[in-house]
Formats: C-alpha cells, sequence, structure tokens
C-alpha cells in the first residue's frame, strides 16, 4: 500500500477529484527538497462500502520538509467534490494556520487542477512559519535562524523544522535545511547526462541538525541531486568539515558554499583545459590521432610509426587534470601477451607540470614519445 | 468532566450518520449541570469535589455540509438561527461524522469550533467525533466516537457513558435522569394516566400493592401473638410437669427408703423370696416403664423402690387399672418412648397409635421445657401416657434388649401378678400396691 505507484493511486481515487490530484502526484515539488516528490498514501473512502468504487476521497499525503517528512490527511468528499477539502495535521496537533492566509482555500475552484498544489504549497508557508516561531523556545537556535534571514542568499530557500524529540522531556532540537545558492549551470552537460537519476533541478542543500537548544552538538550532512554528485565525483570526493564549536551557521554555511564551489569550478576548469590538451595534441599529431573523446575530452589515442614500427599510444586524462597527470599507455600493434592481450607498457611518471598549458604539454610530449617508444620497441624485440 | 448520552440520542445520531453517502454534522442539545460531592473521612475535614456533567438529551442534524459555514470555516450566524431556531439556548455541542479518518480534530472543525463557542456563549462546548473504521474488504465496520472538550489544553477527550449499553453484568435496567422531551409522549401520559395513576402522582397498582402487604404484615403480626401466647401457656404447662417430675423422683426416693427400713425391720435376713424375687423385676419393669421418659436422664434402679403411681393416675383414665386387665395388662402401662432413653436412641420412628413422629434425637437435658420434637405434636411420654393406651403390638418391633426384657418379664409374671393383684383391695396401679398388698399378707 505505502509503495504504491502514483498511477495506481490516482486510479483509486474518485473520478471527480482525480484532476486535483494528477497535478499533486506528478508535477508536486513542494519545498527545497525537490528530488523527493509529494506522494500520496493509505487512500479511504467516506461513502458507505455499498457504493461502487473507485470513490476513494481521502487520502494521507506525504510532503518532505525539513529532512522530515510531514504526513497530512487530506479530507475530501466524494459526493460534494466542488467542496474544499479539510486537513489533519498529523502529528502537528497544535498548528493551526489561519484561513485568510490561505487563497486558496477561501477561493477554493474545483475547476482549476492546480488548486490543491497550490493549496498544499500555501499550508507550507504557514507550517514554516509556525515551525519558526517554535524557535523562540530557545533563543541560540532563534539567533541562528535571525542571523541566516538577514542573509538575503540564504534567508529565502530556508526550511525548519523544531520541537521536542519526545513531546514530554525530550531535548528541544531543531532541523535546518539551507539551499546552497551554487552555480552549477557551467558544469559540462556531458556529466549531467545521466537523466535517469534525476530528471530535476541540480540542487545542493545543507542539512545542519541542533540536537540541543545550546548547540553543543551539531551535525551537518551535505545532500546534492545524484547527476551533482556524479559530476563531482562521487560521494567520496566531497567531504565537507565538522561544524566548529561554539561557531554558528552564518560563518559555517558560507564555508561550505565556497568549498562546494571551488569544487565545482575545478571540475568546469579541468573539463575546459582537457579540452585545450585534446586540442594541443590533434594539432600536433595531427594525422597520428587514431580517436578521442570528443565529448568528454578523457581519452585520445595516437598511431606513431617510427621506422617503420607502429606504436598505440593511449593518453587518459583524470578527472582533476591537469592537477593530476594523464597516463600514457603504450599499445604494440603486433605482438599479444600470454593472455590474448595486446602488449601493453603503461607509463604515469614522466617530466610534467600542470601550470603548463595544452600546447607546451604536446610539445613536450613529442621527446617523451621517442624516447619511450625506443624503449617499448627495445623491449619488444627482446621479448 | 463527564458526559452521558440517552440510548435512543445515540443510536439516531449513527442512524443519521451511517446512512449519509458523505460525512456528517449537527448539533447537540442537553444541558450541563454541576454535581458537588462532598466526602469526609478520618483522614481528612470534608473535601468537595466539583463534577461538570453533560448530557445530551436530543440532537439536531444539518441537511448538507458547510450549511452554516464557508470554505473558509466562517460561521454565518444567521444560517446557524435557520438550524437551530428556537432550541439554540439547549445547544452543549456539536458533533461531526466522517469514514476511515483519524480521531482528531480537524484543521476546520477546530475553526468552528472556536467560533461556535464565542457565538452560541457556551464556553465549555463539546465536540463529539463519530468514525467508521472499515477494513479492507469491508468485513469489519468499527463505529469509534470520541468526545472533545476543545476549550482546555489538556485532557481534551472525555469519557461519554451511554446507561444500559455495554455493562452486561447488571441486571437491573438503569434509568437515566435524562428527561423525556417528546411532546407526544407527555400528551399520551396526560390522556391515560389517570388510569394508572391517582391523584398524588403514584400508581395505582403500586397502592393496591402496599395495602396487600399491609394486610398481610398485620396478620403476621397477629400470628405471632398468638404462638407467643401458646409459647407462654407451653412453657407453664412445662414448668408444672417438671414440677411434678421432681416431686414424684423425691416421693420414689422416700419410699424406697422407707420399704428399705421395713425390710430391715420385718426380716433380719435379707433373703429374697421368690415372690419377692420377681418384685424387684416387677417393680423394675413398673418403674422402668412408668419412668423411662425422655426427661430423666437416669432412671431409677431395679432395687429402688417405685414411685407413687397415683399422682400420675389420678390424671388418667381409671381403665388402667390391673384388676381389669389381662396378664399382659402390665403391657397396657404406658409404654416408654424410645426417644430419649439413656444409652438407646431410637433406631426407627415408632409408629404409635397417635401416629407421632419422633426423632432420633438422644436425651435432651432436663432443663429445656420444651420437649416436642418440632412438628407440634408432642412426643412427651407423660402426654402420650395420657392420651391413652399404647398399641401392644409394637412391643415386639422393639429392638431393645430392655424391652425384650421387659416383655419377657411381663410373660413370666402372670400367675404371681395376678396372685398379688387380686389378693390385695383392688388398689391403684402402682408398686406401691405389691408392698401393700405383701403387707397385708403377713
Amino acid at each position: 500500500m505505502n509503495n504504491m505507484s502514483p498511477e495506481v493511486a490516482l486510479n483509486r481515487i474518485s473520478p471527480e477529484l482525480r484532476p486535483l490530484l494528477c497535478s499533486v502526484v506528478r508535477n508536486g515539488r513542494v519545498g527545497l527538497d525537490s528530488t523527493n516528490c509529494l506522494r500520496i498514501t493509505d487512500l479511504k473512502t467516506g461513502c458507505t462500502s455499498l457504493t461502487p468504487g473507485p470513490c476513494c476521497d481521502r487520502f494521507k499525503l506525504h510532503i518532505p520538509y525539513a529532512g522530515e517528512t510531514l504526513k497530512w490527511d487530506i479530507i475530501f468528499n466524494a459526493q460534494d467534490p466542488e467542496l474544499p477539502p479539510d486537513f489533519i495535521f498529523g502529528e502537528d496537533a497544535e498548528f493551526l494556520p489561519e484561513p485568510s492566509e490561505l487563497p486558496h482555500l477561501v477561493q477554493w475552484d474545483a475547476e482549476d487542477p492546480e488548486c490543491l498544489l497550490q493549496l498544499v504549497k500555501e499550508l507550507i508557508q504557514q507550517y514554516h512559519q509556525y515551525q519558526c516561531h517554535r524557535l523562540r523556545e530557545s533563543s541560540r537556535l532563534l539567533f541562528e535562524y535571525d542571523s541566516l534571514l538577514e542573509d538575503p542568499d540564504y534567508g529565502r530557500s530556508l526550511e525548519i523544522y523544531a520541537g521536542h524529540k519526545n513531546s514530554w522531556t525530550g531535548e528541544f532540537s531543531a532541523r535546518f535545511l539551507l539551499k546552497l545558492p551554487v552555480d552549477f549551470s557551467n558544469i559540462p552537460v556531458y556529466l549531467l547526462k545521466d537523466t535517469a537519476l534525476d530528471p530535476g533541478e541540480d540542487v545542493a542543500l545543507l542539512f545542519v541538525s541542533f540536537e540541543d537548544a545550546e548547540a553543543t552538538q551539531v551535525f551537518p550532512k551535505l545532500y546534492l541531486s545524484p547527476s551533482i554528485e556524479h559530476a563531482l565525483g562521487g560521494s567520496s570526493a566531497l567531504h565537507i568539515p565538522a561544524f566548529p564549536s561554539g561557531g554558528c551557521l552564518i560563518d559555517y554555511v558560507p564555508q561550505v558554499c565556497q568549498l562546494l564551489t571551488n569544487k565545482v569550478q575545478y571540475v568546469i576548469q579541468g573539463y575546459h583545459k582537457r579540452r585545450e590538451y585534446i586540442a594541443a595534441f590533434l594539432s600536433h599529431f595531427g594525422m597520428g590521432v587514431v580517436e578521442y573523446d570528443a565529448e568528454g575530452f578523457t581519452k585520445l589515442t595516437l598511431l606513431l610509426m617510427w621506422k617503420d614500427f607502429c606504436v598505440l599510444v593511449h593518453v587518459d586524462l583524470p578527472l582533476y587534470f591537469p592537477r593530476d597527470q594523464p597516463t600514457l599507455t603504450f599499445q604494440s600493434v603486433y605482438h599479444f601477451t600470454s593472455s590474448g592481450q595486446l602488449y601493453s607498457q603503461v607509463q604515469k611518471s614522466y617530466p610534467y607540470s600542470p601550470r603548463w598549458d595544452g600546447n607546451e604539454m604536446a610539445k613536450r610530449a613529442k621527446p617523451q614519445f621517442s624516447a619511450t617508444r625506443q624503449a617499448f620497441c627495445s623491449g619488444l624485440v627482446i621479448k | 468532566m463527564a458526559a452521558s448520552i440517552s440510548g435512543y440520542t445515540f443510536s439516531s445520531v449513527c442512524y443519521h450518520s451511517a446512512n449519509s453517502n458523505s460525512d456528517h454534522e449537527g448539533f447537540l442539545l442537553g444541558e450541563v449541570r454541576q454535581e458537588e460531592t462532598i466526602s469526609i473521612s478520618d483522614t481528612q475535614i470534608s473535601s468537595a469535589e466539583l463534577l461538570q456533567v453533560v448530557e445530551v438529551h436530543n440532537h439536531e442534524p444539518c441537511a448538507q455540509l458547510f450549511s452554516f459555514y464557508n470554505y473558509a470555516g466562517l460561521v454565518n450566524e444567521e444560517n446557524l438561527n435557520k438550524i437551530l431556531k428556537e432550541r439554540r439556548k439547549n445547544v452543549i455541542g456539536w458533533y461531526r461524522f466522517r469514514r476511515n479518518t483519524q480521531q482528531q480534530m480537524s484543521f476546520r472543525e477546530q475553526i468552528i469550533h472556536k467560533q461556535l463557542t464565542q457565538l452560541l456563549g457556551v464556553p465549555d462546548l463539546v465536540f463529539l467525533l463519530f468514525s467508521f473504521i472499515s477494513t479492507a474488504n469491508n468485513s469489519t465496520h468499527a463505529l469509534e466516537y470520541v468526545l472533545f472538550r476543545p476549550s482546555r489544553r489538556y485532557n481534551q477527550r472525555v469519557t461519554l457513558s451511554i446507561p444500559n449499553l455495554g455493562n452486561t453484568s447488571q441486571q437491573e435496567y438503569k434509568v437515566s435522569s435524562v428527561p423525556n422531551t417528546s411532546l407526544n409522549y407527555a400528551k399520551v401520559i396526560k390522556e391515560h394516566g389517570a388510569e394508572f395513576f391517582d391523584k398524588d402522582g403514584v400508581m395505582k397498582d403500586i397502592r393496591t400493592i402496599f395495602q396487600v402487604y399491609s394486610a398481610l404484615q398485620d396478620k403476621v403480626q397477629a400470628v405471632c401473638g398468638e404462638v407467643e401466647q401458646s409459647e407462654r401457656v407451653k412453657e407453664k404447662v412445662q414448668q408444672e410437669v417438671n414440677k411434678l417430675k421432681q416431686q414424684i423422683a423425691l416421693r420414689k426416693q422416700k419410699n424406697a427408703e422407707e420399704e428399705r427400713r421395713i425390710l430391715e425391720a420385718q426380716n433380719p435376713e435379707p433373703l429374697p423370696t421368690p415372690e419377692e424375687n420377681t418384685e424387684p423385676p416387677e417393680t423394675s419393669l413398673l418403674s422402668l416403664v412408668a419412668f423411662n421418659t425422655p426427661s430423666t436422664p437416669e432412671r431409677p434402679g431395679p432395687s429402688a423402690n417405685p414411685p407413687a403411681y397415683a399422682d400420675l393416675l389420678s390424671l388418667q383414665d381409671n381403665s388402667l387399672l390391673p384388676s381389669s386387665s389381662s396378664p399382659t395388662s402390665a403391657a397396657l402401662l404406658p409404654r416408654p418412648q424410645a426417644v430419649g432413653s439413656p444409652g438407646h436412641p431410637s433406631p426407627n420412628p415408632m409408629g404409635l397409635g397417635l401416629g407421632l413422629s419422633v426423632g432420633s434425637s438422644p436425651a435432651p437435658s432436663p432443663s429445656t421445657p420444651y420437649l416436642g420434637n418440632g412438628d407440634g405434636s408432642s412426643s412427651d411420654s407423660l402426654d402420650r401416657q395420657a392420651a391413652g393406651q399404647e398399641d401392644e403390638d409394637e412391643d415386639e418391633d422393639e429392638d431393645s434388649s430392655e424391652y425384650e426384657n421387659l416383655v419377657s418379664e411381663v410373660a413370666q409374671l402372670p400367675p404371681v401378678t395376678i396372685n398379688v393383684l387380686a389378693q390385695g383391695r383392688p388398689a391403684s396401679l402402682s408398686p406401691d400396691g405389691d408392698a401393700s398388698a405383701r403387707g397385708s399378707q403377713t
């Protein structure tokens, strides 16, 4: 029941209410965490059991918010589909939004398929304000919030979840979810091409959990959309610094932002550098180029000849080129190893400097190839 | 706070709700009263407890949803009055029915409730939430209801009790204090009431029954008086009997002593003659026969002189005189009663001529004035003796060896006895007669 696909859920909904829910289920993006879309579960009906289906008109809506998932009950009446729904806000029994702040409720239009989605967004806004209000229980955390609010970069994309872990005796805790203002638009498309992972917006979210009201136990976490994570080299490549004790968010968040930005810049730069490198090699070794990666510029294969002796040279450019040195692989076209592979020799260390530009690297590659080729051939002859 | 709803109101609300094909709502009418309980205990001075009791008498269902509020949940007072009309002052709460939802007040319900509390001027307005929870395959439907008191921050839920529903251990039908507000009911009762109720408003049948009860009580009282009187008479008679018994015993003793002296004076060698030999058995027979009563735990020994039987016989029939009796006349002597003979509990109740049923109790203590056997008949041997002859045939039925002896002794007696008795003057049938007869011989 909980893993019901959206289409199955929609089929069970009363036909008059279906359009409203379509937009929620298919296009519903509420809040900062747009990777998790809205989900509906626990479909029930308010009609008698004799009513022929489909007639479900009440369900639970799962809304991701500040690292938590809100489970709100939405109650329609299938017999009166033109009427606006009612809500039960789960465990937040004290959350009571002001109806006048919900224009889509006051002027509910059942003909507008987006009406329910808009109403939910308005409710989330009210919920956010309610949570911020709850921060007043802790002056320290309230300070954190206020300081972030003042900064235009972070204040607008902030979700707060505050409360007691345990209703009676638990510590007051709060969760901050911030959208980091990092520009991912210049990341080369080839890195993001795996759309199956994430068809949506590229976003980096910083989740900070304050386990106590005095901010002595703070646990930050960085969430990236899957394509960004892949583009930056996987989750292992990115480590954010621990939250400094006694520090505050307004200092820490920019640090993380900078780190992320640097990383992105590096990746972008690397791409351009590789492109430059390949271009230079193409111009220097023109006729000798067998193939090269024209999208990511990560690979280049050359065919070199010396006295009627041909050698293939594969150049592999790493992700963090030019920081990391390219790998050269010399491969024979005549000889096989015992395992049936073409005989090859890898060379990782050779004179190299990341400060050279592409042209310079191509120029210095020639004598390097000659020297290596001689040694390679000699080695082959011996074999 | 406690709350109760009458069974018919509850079922009516359920009926309306179950039959609606969507959510349903309405108002609860009734009254709120304060109950003060003062408890006094040893440990503390009296403490008073105030309990607010909400009673739901009736309900007013709304024909459709949003009938008195708009999409924003704003209550329209005009529409509210149209629904409630003159019953507005009786509103103590409102209810809502929604299927398959949580037992929690929803967003709109909370908003409406706040407004109703203010508009109706009921600070503790209650909210009754019904919900039908059905299982996935519709095999089980549970009707759940919760009464909320949203004006309080804590303890918002109030227990709602429905009298006569649920507790099957209670046998009698509890009448609730909820008055029947139906006009039809009042009219009918007024019209037909005179047939059942008298001018004071009490049911006539009750009065009649009470009269019967009073009459019975009077009779019982009278009977009690009679019983008391008869008991007193009986007590007196018993006392006389006991006195007489004592006198008899005393006289017997005196006579025995006298006889002994006479014998000693007459016969220096105390050799028993055959005649005399028979006497002790005879006397013993008589003494045994006469004095083997349940009231005397001890009987005089075989050598004791027989007591003055004349006293007894003066009360009795003269037909028992020995002169007119057959050899078995001794057998006609009042037969001893099996019951109460010391050491011999009666083996079976004796079917005596009087048809007495005798209990098999051993000798009762002599102090008890009442000698009956419990069924009102007298089992006293003296009384039986006074009543008349015993059935001689029943002699043989006795298991007692003593009686066998008596019978055999009686059988042996005839010639001697007759002789002795015949010679003398027609004496009273007493052992004394023998002595006097003997005395006349010598």
